[in-house]
Parts: C-alpha cells; sequence; structure tokens
C-alpha cells in the first residue's frame, strides 16, 4: 500500500510542483541533530499531520518551513522554488526570501498575539503596513475573518482579556488574513485547558474543508489528527518512519515503533 | 538662614537653569539611547562592535573629564569648534546619559520573549516595522521605570556644569555662601531643592508610564482567566 | 594648537600623583560602600519598622542629592563643629556612604531573589540566625549581586573626580592645575582622559569575567 502511495505522489509531482518540499534536509544545533536526510513533499492543497514524540524533529519541520531557522543541510522549495539559493546557486537574497515567506502562515503554541494591541490591530497590522492595504479595506478583511472563528464582537478587546482558547482563534484569524497558501500550526492546543481546545480544533476543521490551503500541522490530538488530515506521517529521532493515510496508520500502522507510540498517547 | 533666602531670586535663576539644562540632557539622552539601543542589537556584527565601543568610550571618562575636555581641550584642536559653557554641558551629559540609557533600552528588548519575535517574522514584518510597533512598545515597559532613575540621576549631574561657569544652583549656592558665610543652610536649601527636583522627576516617568500601550493593555483587563506573566513581569518594572 | 610631545612629559609625573590618588580614594570608598551596603541591607531586614524608616531616609537622602553638594556640605560644615578633617577624608567618606546607600539597594535585591525555602531550611536544621546570615544569605546575596556592585565600583571610580572640587589633587585636579598654570589646555585634558579610559579596563575584564560566571 506504502508502494502505491508514493507512486501517486509521484504522478502528482509530475503534474505540478508540490507546496512544499524538504529535500535531503538535515538540522543541527551543535552536535545534536534534530533532523537527519529528511524527504518530504506536501501537495498544494494536502492536510498533513505530523505526530511522533517529543523531540523528534516535528516542531522543526514548521519552523524551517516558516524561515525561522535554516536547514544546515539540504534544501527546501516552495511550490518549486528554492527557499535557500536562487537560479544561480548562490543563498537567495532577502527580498525574494520576503516574497516566498508570504506564502506561509504561521500558528503557534503559545499564540505569540501583539499584547499592546486590541484584536483587531493585532489582525491589520502586517496587511496595512507591509502588504499596503489600505487601513479601511484591512480592517473590512479582518472582520471577516473574525466572523469565521468566531469572534467578531472582541475586536476591540485586548489578548489579555480573552481566554487561551480565544486568543488562539484570533491567532488563526490573523495568519488566515494574510490569504497564506500554506498554514502551519504548531501544537496548536497544547498549551490550552482541554475544554478550551476542542473550540480551537473546530475552527481548524472549519479552515480545512472550506477552503484549500494547504495545511501543515503538529499535534498530539489523534482524533482530530484523523479526522482532518489526508495524510500522516509519524516521525522518531528526526526521521520518517512511517507515513500513509490516518485510516491506515490509525487502524493498522505498519511500523512496531509507531504502534508503540499510537499505544503510549491513545492510552490517556 | 534667613540671609540665605533673602537670595531667593538668585536662587530661582538658578532652580530655573538647572531646570533647563536637566531637561534638554534628558531629553537628548533618551533619543540618543533610543537610537544607540537597537544598534547594539544590529544583526550586523559590525554595528554591534561600533555601537558597543561608542558607548564605553563614552562612559568611560567621568562626566566632570568629558565636560572639561569638551570644554578646554577641544577648541584648541584644529577646526573644532569653542561651545558655549551651555551648549557644552548638554551635549555632554546627553551623549553619557544616552550610553547608560542604551544599555537600558537594550535590557528591554531582550526582555521580549521570542514568540513576539516569532510571530513578526511569520507575518513578514520586515526588520524596522517589527522593532517599532512589536518590539519597543512593549518594550518601554521595562525601560521607562528604569530609564526615571537614569533621568534622576541626570538631574544630580548637572551639578558639574557649575564649573564651566554655568549658573545653576550650585553655582548660586556658592556665591551665596560667600556672601552671607552660612554655610550649613545654604547647602540644606540646595539639598532639599535638588531632593525635590529628583523626586518630580520619578514622578513625572511614573505618569509616563501610565499611557504606554502595554500598560494601558493591560489596565483594561479586570479578570484574565489566562494570565500573561511575562507582560505582567514588564509593567512592573524590573529595575536594574 | 598642536599636541606638545615635551609638554606631555612635563606634566606626566604630576598627572600619575593624581592617579595614584584617584585609586586610593576608589579603593578606601568601595570598602565603605561595599561593607557599609552590606550592613545596610542585613540592618533593614532584620530591624523594626522604625529602624527600616531610618534606612529609607537614609538612602532618600544620599541618593537624592548630588554628590557635589554633600561634598561642599561635608567641606564646610564639619569644621563649624571643630572638625577639621582632611580634604580627601571627607572626600572618601561622601562617596564611600552614598555609595553604600546604592549597594545596599542591590544587596537587598540579591536578598529577595533568595528563595524562602532555603530559610525553612536553616530553622529546621537549627541554625541560629547569625550561622544563618553568615553562613547561608550573605555568601548568596554576595554572589547575586556580584555583577551591579562591580559596576557601581566603577561609577564609583569614575566619581572620584568629583573631588576635585573641594582640593582633593585626583587626576582631573592635577590636569586642571597644569593647564591652568600653563594655559595649554589640549594636552593635560587629554592625556587625563585617556588615563582614565585606561583604568576603567581591568574593571570591565572583571565584569565580563563575572557576568559569564553568574548570567
Amino acid at each position: 500500500m506504502e508502494a502505491s502511495y508514493h507512486s501517486t505522489v509521484a504522478a502528482a509531482k509530475i503534474q505540478a510542483p508540490s507546496a512544499i518540499e524538504f529535500r535531503n534536509v538535515t538540522m543541527a544545533y551543535g552536535t545534536h541533530t534534530v533532523l537527519k536526510d529528511l524527504d518530504l513533499a506536501v501537495q498544494p492543497g494536502e492536510k498533513v499531520t505530523l505526530i511522533g514524540p517529543s523531540g523528534s524533529g516535528k516542531t522543526t519541520v514548521l519552523r524551517l518551513a516558516m524561515t525561522l531557522e535554516k536547514p544546515t543541510g539540504g534544501d527546501i522549495r516552495l511550490f518549486g522554488e528554492s527557499m535557500l539559493y536562487g537560479q544561480d546557486g548562490q543563498r537567495l537574497p532577502a527580498r525574494d526570501e520576503a516574497r516566498m515567506r508570504r506564502r506561509c502562515g504561521m500558528v503557534f503554541q503559545q499564540y505569540n498575539l501583539f499584547p499592546h494591541l486590541t484584536v483587531l490591530d493585532n489582525l491589520i497590522l502586517a496587511p496595512s503596513t507591509m502588504r499596503g492595504e489600505a487601513k479601511d479595506k484591512a480592517a473590512h478583511r479582518a472582520m471577516e475573518y473574525l466572523r469565521m472563528v468566531g469572534l467578531e464582537e472582541k475586536k476591540d478587546s485586548y489578548p489579555s482579556q480573552l481566554s487561551g482558547g480565544q486568543q488562539q482563534r484570533i491567532a488563526i484569524a490573523r495568519a488566515l488574513v494574510l490569504r497564506p497558501e500554506i498554514l502551519l500550526l504548531d501544537e496548536i492546543t497544547s498549551a490550552l485547558d482541554p475544554e478550551l481546545a476542542g473550540e480551537v480544533l473546530d475552527v481548524v476543521r472549519d479552515v480545512a474543508r472550506e477552503t484549500n490551503v494547504t495545511l501543515l500541522i503538529v499535534t498530539h490530538e489523534m482524533r482530530f489528527a484523523r479526522e482532518v488530515s489526508d495524510r500522516i506521517v509519524v516521525f522518531e529521532a528526526g526521521r520518517i518512519i512511517e507515513q500513509g493515510t490516518s485510516e491506515k496508520i490509525f487502524t493498522n500502522p505498519s511500523s512496531d515503533r509507531t504502534r508503540a507510540f499510537l499505544q503510549s498517547v491513545l492510552n490517556h | 538662614m534667613k540671609a540665605v533666602l533673602e537670595y531667593w531670586p538668585a536662587l530661582y535663576q538658578g532652580l530655573l537653569t538647572t531646570i533647563w539644562v536637566a531637561m534638554c540632557s534628558i531629553t537628548g539622552a533618551a533619543v540618543g539611547s533610543l537610537i544607540l539601543g537597537p544598534l547594539r542589537m544590529s544583526s550586523s556584527r559590525g554595528v554591534r562592535l561600533f555601537a558597543l565601543f561608542i558607548i564605553e568610550f563614552i562612559r568611560g571618562a567621568s562626566a566632570l573629564v568629558a565636560l572639561f575636555w569638551v570644554f578646554y581641550s577641544l577648541p584648541s584642536m584644529p577646526h573644532m569648534p569653542r561651545l558655549s559653557p551651555m551648549v557644552a554641558s548638554i551635549l555632554v551629559l546627553s551623549l553619557i546619559g544616552a550610553s547608560y540609557g542604551a544599555e537600558i533600552v537594550r535590557g528591554g528588548i531582550l526582555a521580549i520573549p521570542r514568540g513576539q519575535l516569532d510571530a513578526s517574522h511569520a507575518l513578514g514584518l520586515g526588520k524596522f516595522r517589527t522593532l517599532t510597533k512589536v518590539v519597543l512598545p512593549q518594550a518601554l515597559s521595562q525601560i521607562v521605570p528604569s530609564f526615571a532613575g537614569l533621568a534622576a540621576d541626570m538631574v544630580k549631574w548637572t551639578s558639574i556644569v557649575s564649573f564651566v561657569g554655568v549658573r545653576d544652583l550650585v553655582y548660586v549656592g556658592d556665591s551665596i555662601r560667600t556672601a552671607t558665610y552660612e554655610t550649613v543652610s545654604v547647602y540644606v536649601v540646595l539639598g532639599a531643592i535638588y531632593w525635590a527636583l529628583c523626586f518630580i522627576c520619578e514622578l513625572i516617568f511614573q505618569c509616563v508610564e501610565h499611557f504606554l500601550p502595554l500598560n494601558k493593555a493591560l489596565r483594561v483587563t479586570k479578570c484574565r482567566s489566562q494570565p500573561v506573566p511575562r507582560a505582567q513581569m514588564q509593567t512592573e518594572g524590573v529595575k536594574p | 594648537m598642536t599636541w606638545d610631545w615635551n609638554f606631555v612629559f612635563q606634566i606626566l609625573p604630576d598627572l600619575l600623583v593624581g592617579v595614584w590618588y584617584t585609586i586610593l580614594i576608589t579603593i578606601g570608598s568601595a570598602a565603605i560602600a561595599l561593607i557599609g551596603g552590606l550592613l545596610l541591607a542585613i540592618f533593614e531586614n532584620v530591624s523594626t519598622r522604625a529602624g527600616r524608616l531610618v534606612v529609607r531616609f537614609f538612602l532618600g537622602l544620599f541618593k537624592g542629592v548630588p554628590i557635589l553638594v554633600l561634598l561642599y556640605f561635608g567641606y564646610y560644615l564639619l569644621p563649624q563643629f571643630g572638625l577639621t578633617l582632611p580634604a580627601m577624608a571627607i572626600g572618601i567618606a561622601v562617596l564611600g556612604l552614598v555609595y553604600a546607600a546604592f549597594c545596599s539597594e542591590v544587596y537587598r535585591g540579591g536578598l529577595i531573589t533568595i528563595p524562602a525555602g532555603l530559610r525553612d531550611a536553616s530553622v529546621a536544621l537549627g541554625l541560629s540566625p547569625y550561622v544563618m546570615w553568615r553562613r547561608v544569605y550573605v555568601p548568596l546575596m554576595i554572589q547575586r549581586a556580584s555583577p551591579a556592585l562591580i559596576n557601581y565600583v566603577l561609577t564609583l571610580f569614575r566619581q572620584t573626580s568629583f573631588l576635585f572640587a573641594i582640593g582633593v589633587p585626583v587626576l582631573i585636579g592635577k590636569a586642571q592645575v597644569a593647564g591652568y598654570q600653563s594655559f595649554r589646555y589640549l594636552e593635560p585634558f587629554t592625556v587625563a582622559g585617556a588615563l582614565y579610559l585606561a583604568l576603567n579596563i581591568p574593571f570591565l575584564f572583571l565584569l565580563s569575567r563575572f557576568k559569564t560566571k553568574y548570567a
């Protein structure tokens, strides 16, 4: 089943470039190697979830995609274009990097909302300053996304007045306002009390269902991962040990280590 | 004491001069810190070291030595201007204040959680915008209380300008002393005035703190279900 | 006016005497400041409400009034009470007291960050207050306060130049005398400035060592 999956992916590759592709990526901090020779391709519109034990490199994959870090080896391609090297093989100039970065958005575990700005200001800061959008137009669009996450009445509140779940939903809206083609979700419910996680996951389900944004998700919420994902990628110690559809991984994983990990996580 | 208080017009003039010098120097220092501080954190190593060198160089000699050098030695060098006592004093005090202030600004910027920088990066905000719209508005909540302490110190530093002929409180006090021989009273009065000036200076900065964006945001909160601990630390103003 | 090296060598011995005085005064004042500050911090911690108010008054006094004013006060006031101390002693005393006030705040800061659990542990081990302070608190306070304390000693060193106002032959005073006598101001102040800058270096070196050790 793995083989046929890969050939389907390979066929898709011939037709259109992957949304994001990691080629032989290695990431090391000093002597500690977090990712080893990673090959991973995500198709446009695909919803991919990365699971695995802590420290296995999943968050690093997202941070590399968002250019928050640069890999120590290998290449990362966004819609066919390298994010690290220019046409001439030299390091990509900052301006091109910034241009490509705009196609990605990220939501963080700690929400990272700007505490000194109201909710609305949080949403319109980037579009109005960096993309030259008129403030009222940006505000109008921002309200649409606030409606989408169900928090339009909070537009003049400050982040500190909101619950964690509300803050995270605002963070998702903030990322979506920029209309990214790829959305990176880094353990967005891990910092939340369990009863608040649900409202955030509902928003992500809506985004997955109603838009064709490519999603790259890192989460420990297995039920959610199973529901939302087209593909699950299992990490361990910086390598992919298995990948496949959520049905396959959750009901009949091929690898023993995947089995062991799922056992430990699902028995809470 | 009565004899001293008869000289109140002169004391008043001296007070105005002292206040003027203090206000100009503090303003100059604030502007200088906001320029030098971020330079110390530039991504270019050359700029960082250059800023560090300037800061340590200016701080290295005391205010008095620097003032004398600028006022007496500088004109001796070819093509260098002869500055008036007032201009020389304000220039020197501003520069020294800026070099101390730069460290305060740097400390405030360093205290911003990494997540804020990550979010700005993810949203595509450039370095300048990140600094001016995200980092500084929050960092000011820690910078302003510390800067208040520096400003109060600068009020005291103004006492040295009497040595280059500026007619500030110390200068006037000295003349009153020679005129009346009432040493104790003169310096008690001076001490009290300076103490009051420092106190008022701190009050002014506390008012400024009130209007900072992060502090305003946190005041609006009446009950928080998930507190923001780091931001709270910033408003409480950790003094170095 | 161009640089005259001969003049520099002429005044250098005088300037070096000034350096010597500066160093002496720094050491004397620093000793008073560091030890006095520690005692003040301990006293403030263990004393009653009244005692704390006295300390606060003392701190407010020495932190709110410029050093220059305090120097003049000491210099002109004490003879009226029959105490004619040499200017240098007054200078060291004033600097020492002012910086004792600053240092006590630093020690207090170090004290506050010591976890309450250590006090509980000391009580549980039956340590007397004296031993607790001497063997547990004070070493920790000094350790935590060290970087800030070194910074204050450095600032103190820079402010020794103020003592020239009451006639103490510190470096800047000597430079001014040299300039005044010869009407050449370029060399004395520049050399004095360079010497001051050079003397900063050992402090900065110590500071960077401490920062990496305790940061």
